[in-house]
């Protein structure tokens, strides 16, 4: 967290490098996935093309688990769309490091990023409210969300949303986060640490690794859990449970 | 560790926020351009020919048990028919040949009458002409031995009552 980051303004605002750069290139990765396996679309699928229909019956029926059947075909692209960017912005720090001799990452996960996943959980939440609003009424879903199932657990429900939002990011940026500083520390203390290590350095390799297989795993179950609490908020908040 | 993220969310952070925030929008529209909309087509194209083959194939198998109880049908029928013709044609076949055993002896019959009426006749005839004859030759004879001329119609009508005597005996 202390490292040291460049960043640049634009119209007022300041942007972080690391984030613009490991965003966008999360987007063009997961845009190419998207062209190349859906270019020849036919009734009659090709290998690309039942890649990409199993990704979105996966992500359909994560959502179509939680929700009923109408609400959860709205949702069905923002559920792809959020779990395709999830497990490539998950994955791609695990191969993919760019570091400055300024001590600056330019390119890692855009997920280890506390705001990246922040802003996800935020929007996640915001839709998951809004739904909320729309399906209930602002008064009821007030009631449906602080009130339920008992009135006396007001300050409770109140503590439970704002815990929402927290569990829901950080557990996102804990994760990667932490799978990458592990990476991070292997191949700089261990394998490579301004000299050949030796011994060590030919340890650190399996060590490695085994360490990207699992973040791997984890990347993916990461995703995996962050669409479904998506599905999750937005049934409880619009009354769906 | 969670202080300093919260703090450096509060401070800074704004314009990555945006920047995260429209870069996913994006990033959806591009998706539904590029792949969701066209899979979802794609899909719905794939259930609606499945129903649509599902109920073709339910309606060829109508169509042929149909045709094979038809044919079932024709089937029957036309042995049916065929045992009736043979059945006629024998019938008639067999009334023909009774038709022309009964011409024939009919036929036979008649020949038969004819042949014994002709033999009758045949007979008759043949006794008239005995009888003439021997009219005729018993004349001739007495004329002989009687040398005594009698009239021929005399004679006859004497030798006719003998024969009648004749016959009665």
């Amino acid at each position: 967290m202390d490292e040291p980051t460049a960043t640049f303004s634009f119209w007022g605002l300041t942007f972080n490098w690391t984030t613009v750069i490991s965003t966008l290139l999360t987007m063009v990765i997961v845009t190419l996935i998207a062209v190349g396996l859906t270019r020849k679309l036919s009734v009659r699928p090709n290998k690309g093309q039942n890649a990409m229909e199993y990704m979105l019956d996966f992500t359909t029926g994560i959502i179509g688990g939680q929700l009923p059947r109408k609400m959860a075909r709205q949702f069905g692209l923002f559920a792809f769309t959020l779990f395709f960017f999830l497990i490539v912005s998950n994955e791609l720090g695990l191969f993919l490091q760019v570091k400055m001799s300024s001590g600056v990452t330019y390119l890692k996960s855009p997920t280890a990023e506390p705001v990246v996943a922040m802003t996800l959980g935020l929007m996640s939440l915001v839709i998951a409210h809004g739904m909320g609003v729309k399906s209930l009424g602002f008064g009821g879903y007030l009631n449906n969300m602080l009130l339920k199932p008992y009135a006396w657990m007001l300050p409770l429900n109140i503590i439970e949303q704002l815990a929402n939002f927290l569990t829901l990011s950080l557990r996102l940026f804990g994760n990667i986060f932490a799978g990458e500083m592990l990476l991070n520390l292997i191949a700089e203390n261990l394998a490579w640490p301004g000299h050949f290590n030796g011994f060590v350095t030919i340890l650190a390799l399996p060590l490695e690794m085994v360490w990207q297989g699992f973040s791997l795993f984890i990347g993916g179950i990461q995703a995996y859990v962050f669409v479904i609490l998506t599905g999750v908020f937005i049934a409880q908040l619009s009354g769906n449970e | 560790m969670l202080g300093t993220t919260l703090l450096a969310a509060t401070q800074l952070e704004l314009g990555d926020m945006l920047f995260v925030i429209v870069a996913f929008l994006l990033l959806m529209v591009i998706l539904w351009r590029v792949a969701y909309k066209p899979l979802m087509k794609v899909l719905d194209q794939r259930a609606d020919k499945i129903s649509g083959d599902l109920d073709g194939a339910e309606t060829a198998r109508k169509e042929a048990e149909d045709l094979s109880q038809q044919r079932q049908a024709e089937l029957t029928k036309t042995r049916q028919e065929s045992s009736q013709v043979i059945q006629q044609a024998k019938a008639s076949a067999q009334k023909q040949g009774q038709d022309l055993l009964d011409a024939a002896n009919e036929r036979a019959t008649a020949i038969d009458k004819q042949a014994e009426s002709d033999a009758g006749k045949l007979k008759a005839d043949a006794l008239a002409q005995a009888k003439d004859d021997v009219a005729d030759l018993s004349v001739a004879i007495a004329a002989k031995l009687m040398k005594k001329e009698l009239s021929a119609d005399d004679q006859r009508s004497l030798i006719n009552a003998y024969i009648a005597e004749l016959d009665q005996k």
